[in-house]
């Protein structure tokens, strides 16, 4: 595993780093990034959302299927964005869509642009379910070289 | 304020992905695609049937014009990496009719497929818990089948996958278990081997021959037949090794998890068809053709372990309707999306990210089909009586033969201008797709030929061969379709082949083709 991009030793200590959310098309990590926005907004750091997307990988893939993909993932991405920028509207917000799978997209995004934290939704499968299709916060949390903030999904949000 | 990037996934930052769990999921991916198990309890009575103590033989064979048509996949995949595959690729190469006709093979091989894997999943569900007799009870199977149907199209909505590991830990269980019953079954054959009277007929083991690999004494017919069963046993593995990779990719894993894929598969296949038809002949397993592998396994394992060869059946059929389902839908929502039929089959769901409109209208014409079969066949369903049921593969065979053979001749017709510009791209991008289309194209019109006539192995329909009739008459609904669809959706039907000045070359670095019909 990569070492990791920034240690707290030798970060700036006046200057917090980014802060990576992920979010879903099913509502996942919506409450990730409600509770991110609010300490990016109290750290005056950007805020990134992180749309990863992959079709499944059994069977052909790629053409329409991945421009569809790719537009709803700007469509809820831009949904949350302008939920969260209605509460924070100086809060600086990016948007990143990624083709790849979530867990990747968001190790990726947070380690080229040396994030201060990782937040991801939690909630939904059971133990059963994660140790057999795996799990995305599970995952995440042991892949991810930098600190992780799981925040339980609203299930209000789909 | 706002940003919006789109990246591509990078090599480097694929963290624990990459290395050896790499090669081992991705060959157990292309296996587990291919399905041994089911593709093996499905496919081997017809495959005896048509060849008797050949069977390995025609398994081994079978390999040759799927491994060629895999390099049709991956050279077409490097013009367009469209999830409409052979749609698409021979829209470009031949223009729209081929293009929709040869997705409309597609789709009927993958509906024909169905009614087999919810019957096979439904039988040994029931063979699972004992109960054999409900087991031979044709609406018991029809109504477990339907809902396994049902089930699975639920799950390839969901978008949910199993985990790598997961998928290991089944896979492996599943070829070590069909190892074993056949490296039983075999062993048993030899010396004075195995006699069993069953339901008053004698059975008696045959003794393994290396003969049994070389195609000595049989037809051409014979062939025919028996390729167009063990084509479908290695149907999957294609997609699962040419269409998911990345072309750029500098790591080597794609190409030698192919390789690997390769010889496991051909490894299991001549191993259990070996077993299969030693332990107590042939015949025994042509009048099991319903549940071959159970009957076989019943007399030479017994007991628990036969239960395991039952459950690796079962996930194998599972992974088998999976990579029937998504390439079915994958096409449907190309052909929507091209606007070269109804713009809903390419509607996705913004949640699961996957076409759930096709899904479920694949899902419950599948149903419907089986239960249509279900009804013309009644009890013989089950009892193997070379009804249309059974003969279903064997029509699924057809329609492979027919779409693969379309894209291999797309491909080797394609990229023309690129054939003579290496002996490696001679070979690679000509040579191989073109072998791979002929021998479909020769089985498919053997099949055609023979299957028409009355004594073809499978029983009549209408007065002529079921095979014949299930497969053609479903193909060529295709072009009443088809011509429909052309006066629907004219903006697709006048689209031209690509200009030779566009198409990139297969084996270099340009970029892929620009899009479709620009």
């Amino acid at each position: 595993m990569a070492p990791p991009p920034n240690s707290a030793a030798e970060r700036n200590t006046d200057m917090a780093g980014e802060i990576v959310v992920g979010i879903g098309g099913d509502g996942s990590g919506w409450q990730a990034a409600r509770v991110a926005a609010r300490l990016a907004n109290l750290m005056h750091t950007t805020l990134v959302l992180v749309f990863g997307y992959e079709a499944v990988a059994m069977g052909p893939r790629g053409g329409p299927l991945e421009e569809q993909v790719a537009a709803i993932g700007e469509e809820v991405t831009t949904e949350v964005r302008d939920e969260l920028l209605a509460t924070y509207p100086t809060l600086a917000i990016e948007v990143a869509l990624v083709q790849s799978r979530p867990v990747d997209a968001l190790i990726e995004v947070a380690a080229a642009r040396e994030a201060e934290v990782i937040a991801v939704g939690h909630g939904g499968s059971g133990p059963l379910k994660a140790a057999l299709l795996g799990s995305i916060t599970y995952e995440i949390v042991h892949r991810a070289p930098l600190p992780v903030l799981v925040v339980p999904n609203d299930p209000d949000d789909e | 304020m706002t940003e919006t990037l789109t990246q591509e996934s990078g090599n480097a930052s694929k963290g624990l992905k990459a290395g050896a769990l790499g090669l081992v999921a991705t060959t157990v991916i292309a296996v587990a695609s291919t399905a041994p198990g089911y593709s093996l309890a499905a496919g081997i009575g017809g495959i005896n049937e048509a060849v008797g103590v050949k069977a390995p033989f025609v398994m081994l064979f079978a390999f040759i014009p799927m491994g060629c048509i895999a390099a049709a996949f991956f050279y077409m995949n490097k013009a367009d990496a469209d999830c409409g595959t052979t749609f698409t690729w021979a829209t470009r190469a031949f223009g729209p009719k081929t293009g929709w006709i040869g997705s409309w093979g597609l789709i009927i091989a993958d509906l024909l497929i169905m009614p087999n894997l919810a019957g096979v999943s439904g039988q040994y569900v029931l063979l699972l818990f004992g109960a054999d007799k409900a087991a031979e009870n044709a609406v018991y199977v029809t109504l477990l089948g339907c809902a396994f149907i049902l089930a699975m199209c639920w799950i390839c909505w969901k978008g949910i996958e199993l985990s790598a590991r997961t998928q290991v830990a089944l896979l492996s269980t599943e070829l070590l278990v069909l190892a074993i019953f056949a490296v039983v079954a075999i062993y048993r054959a030899f010396g004075d081997g195995v006699t069993r009277t069953i339901d008053g007929v004698t059975y008696q083991s045959v003794t393994p021959s290396l003969s049994w690999l070389t195609p000595s004494g049989l037809s051409l017919s014979a062939i025919a037949a028996g390729l167009v069963v063990a084509v479908f046993a290695y149907w999957g593995w294609d997609t699962a090794v040419s269409v998911n990779e990345e072309c750029e990719d500098s790591n080597r894993t794609p190409g030698i998890a192919a390789v690997l894929s390769v010889f496991i598969l051909l490894a299991i296949y001549i191993l259990t068809s070996f077993g299969t038809q030693a332990f107590l002949g042939p015949q025994f397993v042509i009048d099991n053709q319903g549940d071959a592998v159970y009957a076989v396994g019943k007399q030479a394992l017994g007991g628990t372990f036969n239960k395991l060869l039952i459950i690796a059946i079962l996930t194998s059929a599972a992974a088998s309707c999976q990579t029937t389902i998504l390439p079915a839908t994958r096409s449907m929502l190309s052909m929507g999306s091209h606007k070269a039929g109804p713009g809903i089959m390419a509607r996705i769901d913004p949640r699961t990210l996957t076409p759930k409109w096709s899904t479920w209208a694949f899902g419950i014409f599948s149903c419907l089909w089986f239960v249509a079969l279900a009804l013309v066949s009644g009890s013989g369903m089950i009892t193997a009586d070379y009804n249309i049921y059974w003969s279903s593969i064997a029509a699924v065979g057809l329609a492979i033969a027919f779409y693969y053979g379309i894209t291999g001749f797309a491909c080797v017709w394609y990229y023309r201008q690129y054939l003579l510009k290496s002996a490696k791209s001679f070979f690679l991008v000509g040579v191989l797709p073109l072998v791979g289309a002929v021998i479909l194209t020769f089985v498919f019109v053997k099949t055609l030929i023979d299957s028409w006539k009355e004594d073809y192995g499978y029983g009549l329909t209408a007065g002529i061969g079921t095979v014949f009739f299930v497969g053609t008459v479903l193909l060529a609904l295709g072009i009443p379709l088809m011509l429909i669809c052309s006066k629907k959706y004219p903006g697709f039907f006048s689209l031209k082949p690509d200009a030779q000045n566009v198409i990139p070359d297969p084996r270099g670095t340009d970029g892929p083709a620009p899009e479709l019909g620009s």
